[in-house]
This record gives structure tokens, sequence and C-alpha cells, in this order.
């Protein structure tokens, strides 16, 4: 017992022992190992040789400029409309929830019951061109007959902004819902309106929960697959799929890694650049 | 009754189309229904010559089945079959000349696509509850195959390339991919030591695959065709392949993620012959594909999930394979639906799917058990009557239409002679080529 308190430090990286042993052996190793993959030429049936063939970043990245573009496109499209949609969501739950607080965030959360799968493909039942949604419509001459929403960029755009709405949603409530209410009432007390309120206030101590929600959504709405997949026609894939395609499709290991790392690397950039502008200085700025 | 064999043999004579075949090496199919006819042709007057008579084991009752001549087909029948089943297996005790068996049990897994097997709601296989109750060896059913290379790369080329099992001990995949793996050395050898229908109720025509002999990699299951499938209630009648890249049906249509019957289709709008396809050729047709889903004329990119799209009402106009616009997409049709296959004008894909079992499979014998009990010409007419493609299994044909005589008509089983002369295989290439055309036919459906 006297040896750990004589040896804090120690005591805690043997703490961390077991989380750190995990992502060692789970992502780091996991990573490196994909990272050599990128770096492979052959095929899968001929085998693989490591050739530290780097031409295949740039190669990679020439010939699906489009995917990446459309994701990104997508998936800041997708996140800004989760964030119109979560945060008066979230608002109205921290502050006018009241008993029914928890009732209304397991409703956030309630979807996840159900596959996000089994959701994504209900989807196509729902709105299919003669469906439940778009049939009737039809039938009463208020939409053209050509009119369809299931293969197209929007329905995709829809389909990822619906699936991670929570993502969204539950950081800004927590932020929210952490705001004292006296700061509130102080704004008022010196003479805030409404707005000003609002915005000087309620806003700049939401922001941890903005800069978590968008985190949260826009990574993993670059790489989905799934929403293009099941909702999208052969225009609107994005880079996942072809990543998927890649490797489950044309065991075509090296270009996918060589994709996923291209990926990664354009997430990372853009979080470090999005840190610095919605910045970390006011987040912490905020509290003090 | 049926007389389509024997026009068919006028029409193109055996041993020409054999010997055509084997130049261009994709022997199966137009040479699987020259024997089909073949059989009827020179078949005597006695019913499906099965060789079940032979002293069998617990793996053959045929010998009494086949003897209950029609009647052993309907589920009815089905328990007089295990009882005589069984009193063969007694029987069988006596030492006899022909190899046996040992018996099997437990389970095997199966791999196969949508609507490919008799089925009822339920959903129940009557089919492969038959074969459990014969020989007491369940059969773990899945359609898990949409289409061959993402079956191939999700299932097989990972565990297999390191020497491990794939989990399934069988799969149904289509020749031109059965022939990968057996280059690769990915499939086991059908030990056909013992089995009493395969492969001797296999057709002739299927026996000359160069890339098979003594067909003990590939035992098939199907043959079947590509053409066109449609809403002819929206559509009205079509028969061109110029529909495929029809403006006025832009979005409501679908391309098959295979690539042999894309281009395929795609080669023949052009007037190529898909059997002989050159680099020249699949780069004019790749064009054509690539231009149908860049002008958005393409709603999806699909496997055998293709008869969703169409299912829903999304679209209207498909790439279509025969049996399954009867067997899966007619039964529920909603009001106003009107789905029809129809063979294009221009020509249309001839396939064969093949059973085959993965290397280091668990459970061979069982599989090989099955693959056994489906070339009983009783058993296959009865899949072959639920799921409307072309049957491999000698005598299976006389079976099925003492079972229905309508199914005479059906030219999805039997196809007339004039359907025969506008089928073609495609281009047998070497795996290098088979793998550029795969990638760039990945790059030009947007992936």
């Amino acid at each position: 017992m006297s040896w750990f308190r004589r040896h804090p430090t120690a005591t805690a990286y043997l703490l961390l022992a077991p989380g750190i042993a995990y992502l060692a052996i789970f992502y780091l190793y996991p990573t490196l190992q994909m990272f050599l993959v990128s770096l492979w030429t052959g095929t899968v049936e001929a085998g693989y040789q490591l050739t530290f063939n780097f031409g295949i970043y740039p190669q990679a990245l020439a010939q699906y400029s489009d995917h990446f573009l459309r994701s990104l496109l997508y998936g800041a499209i997708a996140t800004l409309l989760t964030f119109l949609i979560g945060f008066p969501l979230a608002y109205f739950i921290a502050f006018r929830g009241g008993r029914y607080k928890s009732l209304l965030l397991f409703l956030v959360i309630a979807p996840f019951f159900t596959s996000f799968l089994l959701r994504t493909l209900s989807w196509r039942i729902i709105f299919a061109d003669q469906g439940l949604a778009l049939g009737p419509l039809k039938d009463l001459d208020l939409l053209p007959e050509e009119f369809r929403l299931t293969a197209t960029p929007s329905a995709v755009i829809a389909g990822i902004t619906y699936n991670f709405l929570p993502f969204m949603t539950l950081p800004l409530y927590v932020a929210l819902e952490r705001i004292p209410p006296n700061l509130l009432e102080a704004a008022e007390d010196l003479y805030a309106g409404t707005w000003q309120r609002f915005r000087r206030v309620t806003l700049p101590l939401a922001l941890p929960g903005v800069f978590a929600g968008t985190l949260l959504t826009f990574i993993p709405a670059m790489g989905d697959f799934v929403n293009a997949e099941l909702l999208g026609s052969p225009q609107s894939q994005m880079i996942g799929n072809v990543i998927q395609a890649r490797f489950l499709r044309v065991s075509d290991y090296p270009t996918g890694a060589a994709l996923s790392f291209i990926l990664m690397a354009a997430i990372l950039v853009g979080v470090f650049i999005y840190a610095r502008v919605v910045g970390t200085e006011e987040l912490t700025g905020g509290t003090s | 009754m049926y007389d389509g064999p024997d026009a068919l043999q006028k029409v193109i004579g055996a041993p020409v189309t054999r010997r055509r075949m084997l130049q261009l090496t994709a022997v199966t199919g137009v040479s699987a229904f020259l024997a089909a006819c073949g059989t009827t042709g020179t078949g005597t007057s006695a019913p499906s010559g099965t060789p079940g008579a032979t002293v069998g084991r617990s793996l053959s009752p045929t010998a009494s089945a086949t003897g209950t001549p029609v009647a052993s087909a309907t589920a009815g029948a089905s328990a007089t079959a295990v009882a005589s089943a069984r009193a063969d297996a007694t029987a069988s005790a006596e030492p006899t000349a022909v190899a046996t068996r040992a018996p099997v049990s437990g389970s095997f897994r199966w791999a196969n696509w949508v609507g490919y097997i008799d089925r009822e709601r339920g959903p129940r296989y009557p089919t492969l509850e038959r074969f459990t109750q014969e020989t007491g060896v369940t059969v773990e059913y899945e359609q898990a195959v949409d289409d061959n290379e993402s079956f191939y790369a999700a299932d097989l080329s990972g565990p297999l390339s390191v020497g491990q099992s794939t989990g399934w001990d069988l799969v149904v995949l289509t020749d031109w991919m059965m022939q990968r793996l057996v280059a690769r050395g990915w499939l086991e050898q059908i030990d056909t030591n013992g089995l009493q229908n395969y492969p001797a109720n296999l057709l002739d025509a299927y026996k000359t695959r160069e890339w098979d002999p003594g067909n003990l990699y590939a035992a098939p299951w199907q043959s079947g065709m590509t053409g066109i499938g449609h809403d002819r209630g929206a559509t009205g009648e079509l028969d061109s392949l110029e529909v495929f890249w029809d403006p006025q049906y832009a979005g409501r249509m679908t391309y098959l993620s295979e690539m042999q019957d894309t281009i395929g289709l795609a080669a023949l709008r052009l007037g190529f012959a898909p059997e002989t396809l050159t680099q020249e050729q699949f780069d004019q047709a790749l064009a054509e594909v690539a231009r149908g889903v860049d002008e958005g004329l393409v709603r999806q990119l699909a496997g055998n999930s293709y008869v969703d799209v169409m299912a829903l009402g999304d679209a209207i106009v498909a790439m279509a394979w025969s049996g399954d616009v009867q067997g899966l997409l007619v039964p529920d049709q909603g009001a106003g639906q009107d789905f029809q296959w129809v063979l294009p004008r221009q020509g249309g894909m001839l396939w064969t799917d093949n059973m085959g079992i993965p290397k280091g499979a668990a459970n061979k014998a069982q599989a090989e058990a099955w693959i056994d009990f489906y070339y009983r010409p009783e058993i296959a007419a009865v899949v072959e009557a639920w799921v409307n493609y072309v049957c491999p299994v000698k005598g299976a044909d006389e079976e099925m239409l003492a079972l229905d005589p309508a199914l005479a008509e059906n030219a999805l089983i039997f196809p007339t002679p004039d359907m025969l002369a506008r089928l073609h295989p495609f281009a047998a290439t070497d795996l290098d080529t088979a793998q550029r055309w795969q990638d760039a036919f990945a790059d030009a459906i947007g992936l």
C-alpha cells in the first residue's frame, strides 16, 4: 500500500495499463498493419508483397477525389442539419422538459433499440416511388409521377441526418443542462433581452456540446456507406462505399487501405482546423 | 407433347455445337440445352433411368422412391418414401458389389441465392425437409449470395488465401467463379465414391467442361438466362436491349452487379458476341454501361436484390435472371403490377450455377449426401418446377412433365429452339483478364 503512495505516477500508469494494452492490441496494431497493407502490391490470390508503394496514395486520391468531395459535402450538410434539428430539441428537453426529461431523453435514444440497417431499409419501403408516403401524393397529383425520394443525394443526406441525430442531441443536452440557472437570471437582471441572453450566455456555454456533437456526427458521417448504399444511386456513392467495395468486392486491399488512411488524415486535419477556429480557447474561456 | 428438343436438334446439331463450345471453352450453357434435348431425344421409354435401383444405403433410398412414380414429389408421399428408405437401409445390410458410404448425420451449412429452392411461407423448404427426414442430416440453409464477386471477396478469399476454412460446407456460384476457385485449388474434390446419382445423372453436356474434368469439383445446380425483367403494366411490351439506355425509363431501371451479365447484355446490344468478346469490344460495352450510370439512367446496380427494388415498384425495368420473375416477383405482385421476363431480340446471356465444397469444409460428407439427393430426378423435378430454371439432372424433365404437363409450355424451364439460338455464354478469359475487367467494371459503376 505504501509503495503506491510513494509512487503516485507509477500507480496512475498501472491503472491505465489495461486500457493502454487494449488500445495497443486492438487499435494501434491493426492501424499499423493497415498502413503496411496500403503499401503492398499484388493480388489476394497470387499473394501480396510489401513493396513500400507510396505511389498508391496520390493515385487513389486522384481516382476517387469525386467520392471524397461528395463525402465531405454530404457529411457537412448532414452535420449542419443535425445541429439545426438537435439544438432546439436539446434546448427544449433541458429547459422545458420538466418531469418528462428522462422520458424525452429516452425517446431520443429509442431508435437505437432497432438495428441501424433495419431502420434505413424501412425508409426505402416507406419512401418508395409508389410507397406509403409518395403514393397517395402522386395519386392526388400533388407530385409529378416521376418524382422520387430514394436513390437521390437528398435521401442519402436525410438518412445520415436521421441516423446520427442522437449523437448531436445528447452532447448538446449535456452542455445545456449544465448551465447554472442563476447565470440566466443574472443576464435578465442586467437587462438582457431573450435573444441577447441566448446569444451571449446560453450559446457560448453550450459550445463544448456543439464541439463534441459536431465531431461525433461528422466523423462517422464522412465514412458512412450504409446510407449511400441503401438510399443512394450509383452517382451518390461515398468514399465509404468505395473502401467497402475495394475490400469486399474487388479484393483490392491496398487501395482500400490507402483510401482509409487518406480519409483518416483528411478528418484529422479538418478536426484540427475546426478545433482552432471554434476553439479550445473559447471553450475554456467560457467557463473560467 | 414437348417437341422442343427435336426441333432444337434440327436447329443446332449437337456435334457441331459441342465442338464450337470447346473452342470457346465456355462450354456449359448452350450444350447443356442440347443435352437436355438429347435425353428426351435419345431416351428410351424407360422412365428416368435412375441408377438408384442398385442397392444403396441410407444415402440412396431412390430405389423405392423412383418406383412410386409422380406422387413421390408431393408432400404426402414423402412419408412413404421415408418408410421405404428405412426398409432399404436394412435391406442394404447384405453385402453388395457397389461401393457404399457410411451413413452421415449432423448438418451442413449451405450458401445459396434468393429464390433458388422450393420454399413455402415460414420460411420452410420442403425439399430440404424431405432430405432431413430421409438422411437425418439437417441443413443450415442461408440465402447468403447476392452476387459472385461480393460473396467471393467477403466470404471466401480471406480465409481460403490463408488456409482457413470458410464456415460454409456448400456454396452455389456461377461457372466462371467456380473456374477461378478450381484454378486456385480452393475447392474440395467431391468424393463420388458410393454416390448413386451424381455424377451418373448429370446431363452429358455438363461433362465437357474443360476446367472440371470428371465433374469432381462443381456439381451443376441450375442453368439460366439473363434478359429483361419488366413490369408490363407500366412499360407495355418490351423486347429490345435498347430499353436499358432509354431515357424514358431514367431512374427506374437496374443493371446487375455481375460484370458478365451487364457487360454481356451491353455487348449484345452493340452487336458483339459475348462468347468471343475482345478487349476492344469490352471497352466499348463498358463505356455504354458507364454512360447508363453517369447519365442517371440506372437507379441501382444490384445483385439478386434487384427483385426487391422491382417488387417495391421503384424499378420497372431490370436486367433480370430468368427464373426470378416467375418464382419471386409474380406470386406477390401488387395491384397493377404485371411482371414479365423476356429474352431480348438481340439475345441474352446463358450461365450455369454450381454447387461446390470450399476447401477445409467441416461437413463435406453431408454436403455430398445432399448433392447426391438433388440428383435424383424426382427431387430435381420438384425444385425445378418451383425455381423455373433449366435443370442439369437427367430424367428430371420426364418427372417434371409427369408432375405437371403444363410445365412443358414453360420456356424458362424448356427454352424454345428460337430462344436457344439467341443465348450466349460469356467469354472464358484467363484469370488476369477477368480481374482487370472486374476492376474496370467496378470503376465504371462508381465503386
